[in-house]
């Protein structure tokens, strides 16, 4: 497995951790949540007639990536920022995870650009790709990184996993500032290429048809099933490498979209669902392998602490309380920050 | 440790795993700027309620409610640090005292500070140094929880009333034993009510030979080598038994009284003179009948004799102990019940008239499961009118229950062994020299052998420590049918 990426994630956030001499502000932690800005082009169809899924039971490796990031402290020059990351796959009925992090990055507007490049360059050794210029303003930073883990963990999946089902987070929209085209191209392929099939769940979506969002239509067919989209055009440079379907793969009321490898061939991408339903647990429509993944990189209020004990022992800073504007200044009108 | 709250008297200490901190244990809370200190003890330990454990633990049990396989990288080493917040416990302790300037006050009215207080562990002999109890005569009971010696002094025994309490085999009657050897060695006189024969090694080590306590041991096992004749008894003392052990009616006591002024007028207290002198009353049948059958049952007991000889041992180890020190055991193992009560009634007349006469300096009584022997009468008396003429009483059960509530509250130490009964808690809580909070947290998990010492004798800082062992012969062991 290649682990420059993970050692220069130790690396960094060590040096980053170091150089900061100041005390540290404690705030209401915050959890990033990456959300898809895809602005789409008033031209996506939704095909009415469902594809019907039969699960199919033979053995298939399930697997899934996700990851988790959260602002844990402010200091004068900038952010405290924890990431980690899991891997979790099933396999002969019992699941396994490869978690990593968590990774503590104090992030300067001095450091960012340090910071995001050598990760950039170490991970991916992208001799090929450009480093950025401008890296991402501090605000940006935490899904930045988050985002340069998630890629990783999932091409560690693609290139350990052979003819599995491997289910990302999200969608497979490339050409954002997270995931360039031949980033996320290189991950599909690869995965292609050892027999995989990548299914990118969202647990969100922005697309719409005639107005509604396509997880809200509601059809009266019985479950499991696929709707399937056509005509999805997004404004340059995002590109969709997937194909979009509305899955509806249990009795809930939740529907999900799902963004299929659309280099796979179409009857395949219907077989990997299929072996999908036949090989995990799917609990109110979603996977449980994915599930699983988001569980075990989120972060708990206990980690938290103890992120915050870490630096408060290994670095030699100090933990204040941030004080609370709004209750400052408004008293028992203030909202406080938690509501903001 | 940090100081987290306070409520009341109770102080709420964060502590971290490594921290070791026990139940029982003192803990000193020092506020620098103030120059005082809280003494707080320790009453119970609870985890800390961390935010985010839950999850943590639903985590850990996602598949099916066995834990998941995998790989934890974690190259800043951050899961120590989790474990470390996830263990922090929550110590609840009580207040005991305040302080400042060396000495202690019993005030828990200030507030020390949370952010700059220390806290540490108070050592045992610490407290006991502030508190003060380096007495002349000291008792070593065995070893506290960090190993310091636990040493009373005897003269807190003196005067007092103690109880004995916990559930069977947790080391009662050992703990009396060492009461009653380190009393002895300190000249005092020592009567004991033994009930299962328990005490009748106290002079012998455990591999049968004699200790330095042999010839200061005396053992009197009713109705053979122990007997009183009746001019010995007394009036008084006689009608106690007839009235109180064989419930002889009023009317009968009355002809009874007559009975025996007469005998003693004509010098005639002899067991056969009471018989016949009974057979030829004067006075109704009934009363004759009922005269005749407490007479018969005095007779059966076999503990009076009308041979003066027979009947000096009680006054010679009595006089013995008044002198050098000694233990009068008073043996009642295979005593019926009624004649148990008749030896009981005699002793402890026997034991004012001796005190009141000041025959005896003062007596230390130890009464195991006196409800077995003691009328309800005499309990009050034992608090109350008896400890002036100078018994003092030390009741041992394993039913809290059989003392009366009146006795907890005016006992001056309760040595406390292990109960899981809330009910004998409930009981034992009712002392008041101790709150019920401290009885009912730590006494539930005493380990054997591990005694809560509460009230003078420790100047009222509830401690728990393990009672040293005793080189002494094993008695009263339970038979056992398969080994």
């Amino acid at each position: 497995m290649d682990t420059l990426l993970p050692q220069q994630f130790t690396q960094l956030s060590l040096q980053s951790l170091s150089r900061s001499r100041q005390p540290f502000l404690q705030l209401n932690q915050q959890v990033f949540q990456q959300i898809g800005i895809e602005e789409h082009l008033q031209t996506l169809k939704l095909k009415l007639e469902p594809i019907f899924l039969h699960p199919i039971h033979k053995g298939t490796i399930v697997a899934a990536t996700d990851t988790s990031t959260m602002k844990i402290a402010e200091t004068n020059a900038g952010i405290v920022i924890a990431v980690r990351g899991a891997n979790i796959w099933k396999q002969n009925d019992s699941y396994r995870y490869t978690r990593i992090g968590p990774f503590i990055f104090h992030i300067t507007e001095e450091n960012r650009r340090e910071v995001y490049n050598s990760l950039e360059k170490s991970y991916f050794n992208s001799t090929r790709e450009p480093i950025h210029q401008n890296a991402p303003n501090l605000a940006q930073m935490p899904l930045r990184i988050a985002s340069l883990l998630e890629r990783w963990l999932q091409a560690m999946l693609t290139k350990t996993v052979s003819n599995g089902v491997i289910l990302f987070d999200g969608s497979l929209i490339s050409g954002t500032a997270d995931t360039p085209i031949r980033r996320m191209s290189e991950i599909l392929s690869r995965g292609r290429e050892r027999g995989n099939t990548v299914l990118a769940f969202s647990k969100m979506t922005t697309l719409r048809v005639n107005g509604c969002l396509i997880t809200d239509l509601a059809l009266d067919y019985r479950p499991p099933y696929l709707l399937e989209t056509v005509g999805l055009k997004l404004k340059a440079p995002m590109l969709p490498l997937g194909e979009v379907y509305v899955a509806k793969l249990g009795k809930s009321n939740w529907a999900f979209r799902l963004d299929v490898d659309r280099e796979v061939p179409s009857e395949q991408r219907i077989e990997a669902v299929g072996k999908l339903l036949g090989n995990d647990l799917v609990s109110q429509g979603y996977p449980e392998t994915l599930r699983l993944a988001h569980i075990l990189c989120t972060f708990t209020a206990n980690e938290v602490l103890a992120m915050q004990h870490f630096i408060t022992r290994n670095c030699g800073l100090k933990m204040i309380n941030r004080p609370d504007m709004h209750r400052l200044l408004f008293g028992p009108f203030g909202r406080g920050e938690s509501y903001s | 440790m940090k100081l987290y709250r306070k409520e009341g008297n109770i102080v709420q200490i964060l502590s971290f795993p490594n921290e070791t901190v026990e139940k029982g244990d003192y803990l000193l809370v020092e506020d620098g700027e103030e120059r005082r200190a809280l003494i707080v003890q320790v009453i119970d330990v609870q985890f800390a309620a961390i935010p985010g454990v839950l999850e943590e633990l639903l985590r850990s049990l996602p598949d099916g409610g066995e834990l998941i396989q995998g790989e934890d990288v974690d190259p800043l080493e951050i899961a120590p640090h989790i474990t470390y917040i996830q263990d922090a416990t929550l110590l609840i302790c009580k207040i005991r005292a305040t302080v400042e300037d060396d000495s202690l006050s019993p005030s828990s009215s200030w507030l020390p500070s949370r952010s700059q207080s220390t806290i540490k562990k108070l050592p045992i002999p610490t407290l006991f140094k502030l508190a003060k109890t380096n007495g002349k005569l000291p008792i070593t009971l065995g070893t506290a929880k960090d190993s310091s010696l636990l040493t009373i002094d005897a003269s807190s025994l003196d005067g007092r009333l103690n109880i004995i309490t916990g559930k069977k085999e947790t080391g009662k009657s050992h703990l009396s034993k060492l009461l009653m050897v380190n009393l002895v060695q300190y000249k005092a006189t020592v009567v004991v009510f033994d009930l299962n024969g328990e005490y009748l090694s106290l002079g012998m080590t455990s591999d049968g030979k004699r200790n330095v306590n042999y010839d200061k041991i005396h053992v009197l096992t009713p109705s053979q080598n122990f007997k009183v004749a009746l001019k010995q008894v007394g009036l008084h003392i006689l009608l106690g038994i007839l009235v109180h052990a064989l419930h002889l009616p009023g009317t009968s006591t009355r002809e009874f009284r007559r009975i025996w002024k007469e005998l003693r007028d004509k010098n005639m207290l002899t067991l056969n003179d009471l018989g016949e002198t009974i057979r030829n009353w004067n006075c109704n049948q009934h009363v004759r009948d009922a005269l005749f059958s407490r007479y018969h049952a005095l007779v059966n007991c076999g503990f009076f004799t009308d041979n003066i000889a027979e009947a000096t041992l009680l006054d010679e180890s009595l006089s013995k102990a008044n002198g050098e020190g000694g233990a009068i055991v008073i043996n009642l193992r295979n005593t019926s019940a009624i004649d148990r009560q008749i030896v009981v009634e005699y002793i402890l007349g026997k034991l004012v008239e001796s005190l009141t006469n000041y025959k005896l300096k003062a007596v230390f009584l130890f009464a195991e499961e006196a409800h077995l022997y003691l009328r309800e009468t005499y309990w009050d008396d034992i608090v109350t009118r008896m400890r002036h003429f100078g018994i003092f009483t030390t009741f041992i059960t394993n039913q809290p229950d059989t003392i009366r509530e009146n006795i907890y509250r005016q006992a001056d130490n309760i040595f406390l062994f292990n109960f899981t009964n809330e009910h004998d808690l409930d009981v034992v809580s009712r002392a008041s020299r101790v709150d019920a909070e401290t009885v009912r947290s730590i006494a539930r998990d005493l380990p054997p052998h591990y005694c809560l010492a509460l009230g003078k004798a420790v100047r009222d800082f509830p401690i728990v420590a393990k009672v040293k062992a005793l080189d002494l012969k094993t008695m009263g062991e339970t038979r056992l049918f398969f080994t």
